[in-house]
């Protein structure tokens, strides 16, 4: 398979999950404020069945050591622990509350048309910057 | 701007297929916040976007996150009430800041926390909740608990104090 088939595959699917995000009802920004406020679970029904749903497939296409579309084996990486994993995910969760919106959401509520989005998308570019900065840091720290 | 919801278990059984469906047609895990390293990548010249995951930066996911909004777009489209630009946040708009410039600048700040956090992290809600959570990975079933925790706690003092 072709990088350019790859990468147009790659765009198909962000359409399928920009689609399923948006009819999920993860855009809209009041399904998030009532599931922390435990008013509706709208979100939390639809990411437990997904969980669940992906975790019988992911079992299945294990024990049936099952190809990729383009016949590679498929590969079932795992995210590792490391040092900085809470303080992360503890910034990410402030970053939620205050935007009702994670990076996958951001691109699909732009395509809705809201325009809140836009400065979302502003703020995880720069968020993921400044990391791009720290860790260059480090490593010119090591070095010298 | 109102979207047509599906019911919640409808939802994800669409979500828990897309999971599967991109594991067989990618051969690798569904990811969002990583690909927003590739544009980082594309204008700045540090050498963290230009090496590890992002040696290469127009790869699919990039065209990943370049496929989102048409989805977005599509099921705007496709709802009841017509496709329209909005600057509403529902509940939001009663405890965010009043003023455009002020709502603008809490929107950015927020972001960069989830672009921080997430590369602190190492993954966001599609790939520690979701998909981490789907294949029963710790560090990403802990990380989906913090992002959960940490974004309720925030919630109730946004509503309640």
């Amino acid at each position: 398979m072709t990088t350019r088939t790859k990468n147009i595959l790659g765009w198909l699917l962000g359409a399928l999950f920009g689609f399923l995000m948006s009819r999920a009802g993860a855009t809209t920004y009041d399904y998030h404020a009532k599931m922390f406020l435990f008013q509706d679970f709208q979100l939390m029904e639809v990411i437990g069945v997904a969980v669940l749903i992906g975790m019988a497939g992911i079992w299945w296409m294990q024990s049936r050591h099952m190809l990729s579309l383009s016949g590679d084996p498929i590969q079932f990486p795992r995210k590792p622990w490391n040092d900085t994993l809470v303080l992360g995910a503890f910034l990410f969760g402030i970053g939620w509350a205050m935007t009702a919106s994670c990076p996958g959401t951001v691109p699909a509520m732009l395509g809705e048309g809201k325009l809140p989005a836009l400065f979302v998308l502003l703020g995880i570019v720069l968020g993921t910057f400044a990391y791009g900065v720290l860790q260059d840091a480090r490593l010119s720290c090591r070095r010298d | 701007m109102a979207i047509d919801i599906w019911p919640g278990w409808v939802g994800g059984i669409g979500i828990g297929l897309f999971v599967i469906l991109h594991f067989w047609i990618m051969g690798r895990p569904a990811g969002c916040s990583t690909g927003y390293g590739n544009f980082c990548g594309y204008i700045c010249r540090l050498n963290y976007f230009r090496s590890g995951e992002y040696k290469e930066l127009n790869n699919p996911r990039l065209w990943f996150l370049l496929g989102i909004p048409v989805g977005g777009l599509i099921s705007a489209q496709a709802s009841s009430e017509p496709w329209h630009v909005s600057f509403t946040m529902g509940m939001y708009d009663a405890v965010l800041p009043q003023t455009f410039t002020g709502k603008a600048l809490w929107l950015t700040f927020g972001g960069m926390l989830l672009g921080f956090g997430a590369r602190l992290a190492g993954a966001c809600t599609t790939g520690h909740a979701l998909v981490g959570g789907a294949m029963l990975n710790p560090p990403s079933l802990v990380a989906g608990m913090v992002f959960f925790a940490s974004a309720m706690g925030m919630t109730w003092l946004l509503f309640y104090v």
